[in-house]
């Protein structure tokens, strides 16, 4: 919810994540493995902020990044994975050896978070799902409450409304009023961005307002759920950005087999974070040249209409 | 087993894929359960619709994905939305089939992607897997649902450390029905040496095809209950070429099925494109 609503609201990312990004906050990430805003992840990793708890659905290397780096206190969420690659490494270091620190864990499927930001964005307490129901996540997570549906008698579980203090969402394009353009699938960002109390876009393009007019349809957030727009230009390498550029597949092979060994994964943040100074000094190490193969890759498969 | 023709890998990709029927809607987990599904769209399936998580519906599938939101998940899609509406169209009943791995499954297919405990808990245990993702939605909500795993010690196990995904549950009589899910639960486990269904009297699983060239005692001896055999235990045939063929062209780089060692032996991030556009089917 803004508390800014004149007409630009245009930041640099090191300002965006400054301002609504405070230590101990909670905070949701957009995008679904895909789509995601892994620039601003390296932001909070460079600015050293602290015990984070995030609540989200699905995420790979933007959670194996931020935990690896000790940034995050607690994470309520569906899946810490590295998708077809693997188990995350440094999830599992937390987790079962408290290196760097031991995280908090509370399991819910991608459903029942789903739900809680559905509730999130609807301004009710919770919603019911169908999911979860007679297994351990109920058993572990107590904030599930099991109940008979009182109309039909039916066992259905309760999920709370989830209200993070920030979320940040990648999208396609912008204008500085802060109305974000989508292309491809949504995830549970339009639900997200309503949930939280502060919106930050980071987006590939920024556009004029006439041009958002022309296609109001692929607004997925208006301008009064958004508090900072921020152009970041391929801000989600070595994701992919539907319409801009393919998912990197070696890199991520690179990255994965370099966080298996802990002293490997310091050189590697420290490679490609601490001493970037930001995201346009990141793709000058992954190279500008490789960053063009993948759009060339994905522009033959999907192009956003002009 | 004919292991210089095809991998172990390759047969499960193929006999997953004969669990899929044409123009039926299918809710499909990355890895190996999404080779099996292109493979079907190629093969038997032409219209088979894939939906991902993510809120991906009918996508040609010109490539493979590594993950649920690659944009992959999107090339040509029938329909893209959100993920809290495809998950509230699988709870109201609109997908046929849904393909999920695990790392763990008990005899009541029940299934564990959490952790495996060890001699630890769930708070410090031994391996922390990534958790349910979309699986325990699958698991709970569509009415056939096929597993995937690798037939290994330790998998197959009479108690999974943690259920993730609901499958008959403790196996008493409407177990799933009092519990309130709406699915109807697992109809099939497939590994790399055997394929195993459900009794519907008992919901145990039970060994119902082997392999070729895969002994049926063997298969026992990597299940840690008594398994029970099919009366008439069958016997998989020889993937055809043209099958193989078509599992390949799924994963043109072999990046799914081969893993780290398939990626090592790339050239260059261009080489995998160049195969990925070649293998598309779209030029």
């Amino acid at each position: 919810m803004t508390e800014n609503n004149t007409g630009n609201k245009q930041m640099t990312l090191k300002d965006a994540i400054g301002k609504f990004v405070k230590d101990g906050c909670s905070i949701t990430f957009g995008g679904f493995i895909g789509r995601d805003c892994v620039a601003a992840v390296h932001e909070i990793i460079r600015q050293g902020i602290k015990e984070l708890t995030v609540i989200d659905d699905s995420k790979t290397d933007m959670m194996d990044l931020l935990v690896g780096a000790g940034v995050v206190k607690r994470w309520e969420g569906a899946y810490l994975g590295y998708g077809a690659i693997g188990l995350a490494p440094n999830i599992r270091r937390s987790v079962e050896e408290g290196i760097p620190s031991k995280i908090e864990v509370e399991d819910w499927s991608n459903a029942g978070v789903s739900m809680r930001y559905l509730a999130g964005s609807l301004n009710v307490p919770f919603m019911a799902t169908r999911s979860m129901l007679g297994t351990d996540i109920i058993k572990y997570n107590r904030r599930i409450k099991v109940i008979n549906d009182p109309f039909e008698g039916e066992p259905v579980a309760l999920v709370p409304a989830a209200h993070p203090d920030v979320a940040v969402i990648h999208v396609q394009r912008a204008d500085a009023m802060g109305n974000a353009q989508v292309w491809g699938f949504t995830g549970n960002d339009e639900n997200k961005a309503r949930a939280a109390r502060h919106t930050i876009i980071t987006c590939e393009e920024m556009v004029s307002t006439d041009e958002i007019r022309r296609r109001g349809n692929m607004t997925l957030i208006p301008f009064y759920c958004v508090d900072a727009v921020v152009q970041v230009p391929y801000g989600c390498h070595p994701q992919s950005c539907y319409g801009y550029y393919a998912y990197d597949v070696l890199f991520c092979g690179d990255y994965h087999q370099a966080a298996k060994d802990r002293e490997e994964f310091m050189r590697w943040l420290d490679r490609y974070v601490f001493t970037s100074k930001d995201h346009a000094a990141y793709c000058e190490k992954v190279g500008w040249g490789r960053l063009q193969s993948l759009m060339t890759m994905e522009r033959h498969f999907n192009r956003i209409p002009g | 087993m004919d292991n210089q023709r095809y991998t172990a890998s390759e047969l499960m990709a193929i006999m997953t894929a004969k669990e899929f029927r044409d123009w039926e809607v299918a809710f499909v987990g990355i890895g190996i359960p999404l080779v099996a599904g292109i493979t079907a769209k190629r093969f038997h399936a032409p219209n088979l619709n894939i939906v991902y998580e993510s809120g991906c519906i009918g996508p040609q599938k010109y490539r493979v994905d590594f993950n649920v939101g690659d944009s992959s998940a999107a090339d040509g899609a029938l329909c893209l939305t959100s993920e809290w509406r495809v998950f509230s169209d699988m709870q109201c009943g609109y997908y046929d089939v849904g393909v999920l791995g695990a790392a763990q499954v008990d005899k009541f297919g029940n299934l564990n992607t959490t952790a495996i405990f060890g001699d630890r808990d769930y708070c410090l245990p031994l391996v922390r897997l990534p958790g349910s993702g979309g699986g325990n939605d699958i698991g709970s909500n569509i009415g056939r649902v096929v597993v995937m795993l690798r037939l290994e010690p330790l998998r197959f196990v009479e108690k999974v450390d943690y259920i993730t995904t609901p499958g008959f549950l403790d196996g008493t009589p409407e177990a799933r029905k009092r519990a309130g899910l709406p699915g109807s639960g697992p109809v099939a486990v497939v590994t790399d040496k055997a394929l195993f269904r459900f009794d519907s009297s008992t919901r145990e699983m039970y060994l119902d095809t082997i392999y070729p060239g895969v002994d049926a005692g063997e298969v026992k001896s990597m299940v840690g209950w008594e398994i029970k055999i099919a009366a008439e235990l069958k016997v998989a045939p020889e993937p055809e070429d043209r099958e193989l063929a078509a599992v390949r062209a799924a994963d043109p780089a072999n990046l799914i099925m081969g893993g780290a060692a398939a990626r090592k032996s790339l050239a260059s991030l261009d080489e995998y494109i160049d195969l990925t556009i070649r293998n598309s089917g779209r030029f």
